[in-house]
Formats: structure tokens, sequence, C-alpha cells
């Protein structure tokens, strides 16, 4: 295999597991993104891909294996053992997190602009007229109403909410944004806007996306790469078009001839 | 063999300036596993050198194989066995082993160097047909009003009509869809092309401005692979026709250590 290490990883994982009381979840883990790199974890429910994500974002602790972190400005962390205020910090400054229902990303007694502000005044910004001007425009960029500005989360639609969530995770400027199932339970052309805009997003802010979803039609649009998941193991991963076209593992034979055409 | 082909590769890439691809041995079985393991072997063995200047229209059978070599040279299938050596002067070796490649040399060198155009347009919903064009310009650096500018006189040339700029191809027909692909695959003079029939489904006033884009290419020193069963846009850019049954070893073993010069 010929080294390509043009740029470090920003996260790495090698032989991560985190398990159930020994069951369930994923096992023995290599992965590692990069910077402005899109990662799509693909698998059905069961499969251990969202603990996986929970566990390299740091929302549940692993239980064996390495993990890391190469910061902007203070190099690279051990994730695993990392003290709490750090990790906060972390998911403040450099990461985002988008659930895949708005709700449980959303704070539903605020409004609209105070749910995109509030990141940032986490990391120190008071300037109301500022926040309130940020939080316009990134209403606009996600392709929200900023008259709406005042708005409780609850007066928008289910697409409209899951891209104030992505507003919320993105106006602080992170590396690295973590996505769990983002467009599942939207309808289909909602699905498509909110996809576009992922895409858009992504390669327009340089931004590396670790992106689960059991929708091979979301994998193919917005991965630069694949891995796909099945029993709490990695069981083929690649450029996405050729596992996609060329799948080598049985189940991931399965899975691609399972799309329905469209 | 795998030393050997390096070394091999690297001797040719060196000696030879103006070499961009060299296929050895290029072989693909595909294995069903949802139909109990049945394999099925599509390459026997394909070997064939490009360089820059040259169109190399690939002929034989529907069936035989070509769209399947086209696609492991792209990376887009995984060759079973053989190399396959891309020129990247970047390097010390001059070349860049893409059946070795990690995911992102392949991005990379799909970004800097290769280029491929399907007969079928892979839509992305909601993406003008301008922007579609314009994309690889901009992903390359290149500002995005000069990119638009440039794409706009690419679509104009290949009749797209000026109204369906700013429409997502998806609802086009199957002509006008070829056409934004093709634009797309060939916007940024990439030095290595794939064409997989580009010209299936086209008119004969709309293949000739495509068979006059890929000359130009040509001339402007791009290496170039083809499939094209129209016999008229065949002999227009074709340097050289050849049989994927010409190209193919009797005896895959001695094919890594075949030396040209």
């Amino acid at each position: 295999m010929t080294v390509s290490a043009h740029v470090a990883p920003l996260l790495s994982a090698r032989g991560l597991s985190k398990q159930y009381a020994g069951r369930g979840g994923c096992v023995e883990i290599d992965l590692d993104v990069y910077p402005g790199e899109v990662l799509c974890i693909v698998g059905e429910s069961g499969s251990g891909k969202s603990t996986l994500l929970n566990a390299l974002a740091l929302r549940t602790p692993s239980n064996r294996g390495t993990l890391t972190y190469r910061t902007r400005d203070a190099g690279t962390l051990d994730l695993i053992g990392l003290a709490e205020p750090q990790r906060r910090m972390l998911s403040r400054t450099e990461w985002g997190f988008v659930h895949q229902n708005a709700r449980d990303g959303l704070r539903h007694g605020v409004s609209a602009g105070a749910n995109i502000g509030e990141p940032l005044m986490a990391i120190g910004a008071r300037h109301y007229g500022r926040l309130r001007e940020t939080a316009a425009d990134w209403m606009a960029r996600v392709e929200l109403d900023a008259a709406r500005i005042d708005e409780l989360p609850s007066a928008f639609s289910g697409g409209m909410q899951q891209r104030l969530q992505i507003a919320r995770n993105l106006v602080t400027g992170p590396r690295l944004v973590f996505m769990d199932e983002p467009t599942a339970g939207l309808d289909v052309s909602v699905q498509a806007r909110l996809l576009d805009l992922l895409r858009t997003l992504t390669s327009k802010l340089h931004l590396a996306a670790l992106i689960v979803t059991h929708d091979i039609g979301v994998a193919r649009l917005l991965a630069h790469r694949l891995m796909v998941m099945k029993d709490g193991r990695v069981v083929e991963s690649g450029l996405t078009d050729q596992v996609l076209d060329d799948p080598q593992h049985p189940y991931t034979q399965t899975l691609v001839a399972s799309v329905l055409p469209v | 063999m795998n030393a050997n082909a390096d070394l091999s590769n690297e001797l040719a890439f060196a000696r030879r300036d103006a070499l961009m691809l060299r296929a050895r041995g290029i072989a693909k079985t595909f294995t069903l596993h949802q139909q109990g393991g049945a394999r099925i072997a599509a390459l026997h063995g394909v070997s064939l050198d490009v360089e820059r200047g040259e169109c190399v229209v690939l002929s034989g059978a529907s069936g035989a194989g070509k769209s399947t070599f086209l696609r492991c040279i792209y990376g887009n299938y995984l060759a079973t066995g053989g190399t396959i050596a891309i020129r990247d002067d970047s390097r010390e070796s001059r070349h860049v082993s893409l059946t070795h490649a990690s995911p992102h040399d392949v991005i990379r060198l799909r970004r800097t160097t290769m280029g491929y155009v399907s007969q079928f347009l892979r839509a992305i919903p909601r993406v003008s047909s301008l922007d579609l064009v314009s994309e690889p310009l901009v992903s390359r650096g290149v500002g995005e009003e000069d990119a638009r500018a440039r794409a706009s006189a690419l679509l104009e040339r290949l009749h797209v009509p000026r109204r369906l700029w700013a429409l997502a191809p998806a609802t086009f027909s199957g002509g006008e869809q070829q056409r934004v692909n093709i634009a797309r695959g060939l916007i940024a003079g990439q030095p290595l092309l794939l064409l997989d029939e580009p010209t299936a489904s086209l008119d004969a006033e709309n293949r000739d401005v495509v068979a006059d884009l890929i000359v130009e290419a040509r001339e402007a020193g791009a290496a170039i692979v083809g499939i094209f069963h129209d016999e008229d846009t065949r002999e227009r850019v074709a340097t050289r026709v050849v049989g994927l049954d010409e190209l193919t070893k009797q005896s895959p073993s001695n094919t890594g250590i075949l030396q040209t010069c």
C-alpha cells in the first residue's frame, strides 16, 4: 500500500471497541478522517454504526483502543481519558454534532436566532448586535427566511428544523462534524434540498464530516469514502464509487443490490 | 512481481516523456456472492501503453470488457490482477501505481490528471447544468466567474439551449444530459481522458461537435482511451484502433516484466 500522507488525519481510531455487556456495539475499528473529507459509514440498523459515531465523538466511553484528534493549535490530543472540560471545549470549538432528530439538537424554549447565537456565546461572544447579525446570516446560508429569526423552532417544519440544527452546528466554524442519519425521516424532496446544502457547505467550508447513514443514495452523493459495517465490524471500505459499483464483500453486494432503481 | 513492475514502470516513465498510462496484465473477475459465488471473468491480462497526443479506440464486441477496462483505469473497478501506472511528475518515480493507491491518491489523480465520461450523467439533485459544468474548474481553483464563462462557452458550443443552463439536468432529454456530461468531463482539460461511448445518444450534428472537442483535446496533448461505436466518430478521433483481444496476452504470467523502448 502506497503511503499517501500528504496531510495528517484529523481524527484517528485504532482498534476502537465499544460494546454493551460484551455484546453489540462496534468492534476493533480502525479509521482516519482527513481534513475536508466526507466519510460515510453505512450499514443497517444494529450494525453498530451509531455506536461507533458516538464513541468517536466522545458521547459514549470506549472499552478498548486508541483515539486521537489533531487540533487547530493545541497539537494532537489523546481522546481516551480526556478530561471533561477539554472534551467540552473540543465539542464547542472544533466539532459539531448533528442529530437525526432536530429536537435532540435544538433548544426548544428559545428562538431560532438564539439557537444559532448560543454556541457562539459559549465560546465568549457577547456583542448582541453582531450575534444577531451572524444568526441572520446563517439562517440565509441554510436557506431559512431570516425574517423568522425570533420564532421558536417548533414553528418550523421538520426539514427547516434540521437546517436550523446544521446552522447551530456550523456557526462556530468547526473542522469536523459528526452527523447521525441527518436526512432520515424527511420527505424525499426535503432530503434532496438538505443533501445539496450539506454537499455545498462541506466543500465550501473545507469541512470534514463523518456521516452515519443507512441510505446508499445519501452516501453516493455526499461521501468521498465509504465504510460498510455489519455486526459491529467494518467489512469493506474504500472510494465511494468503487465500493458501490464494484462491491467485494458479500454483505456490500447485498446492500447495493437492494437499492431500488430510481 | 510487484517490485519488478514498479521498477519497469519507473524506467518507462523516465525514458518516455510522452507516456501517460501503462496498463500491464489487467485481469478482472467479478465474484457474485448473491448468486452462489459465481465468478465472471471479464478481463484476462490486458496490456496497453498510451502516450500524450494519442487517442486509442478500443474495439471488440459488446461484452468484451471494454468498459470494464476503462473503469479499472479510473479506479472505479478494482482490478483483480496486473498493474496500472499513471504519470505523475510530482513524484520521484514519475508515476502513481493506481492498482496500489489509497482512495485519497485516486481522488487526487482524478482531480489533477484523469477524467472519465460515461454514457450516463449521474445527476446531482438541484444542481444547475452551468454549475455542474463549471464545478471541475472551481474545484481546481479557477474563480467562479471565470469558470462560469468557460462553462457557458462550452455549453453553447454543444448546443445546449441557454434556457436549460439554470436547471438541473434530471429532466433533460438523453442527448441533452449526455452533452452536459461531456462538457463536465472535458472542461478541465485533464491530460488523461477515458471516454465510454460519449456520443452514444447524440444526433449527427452534435456528434461532430463532440468529435471536434476530442480531437482538440488530443492535439493539445491529452492521452485518450475511448470506446466509440459510431464509425465516423471513431475514424475522426482515433490515432489507433485496437481490439481488446489483441491487447490480451495468452499467458499473463510474463506481462509484468514486459519492457518496451
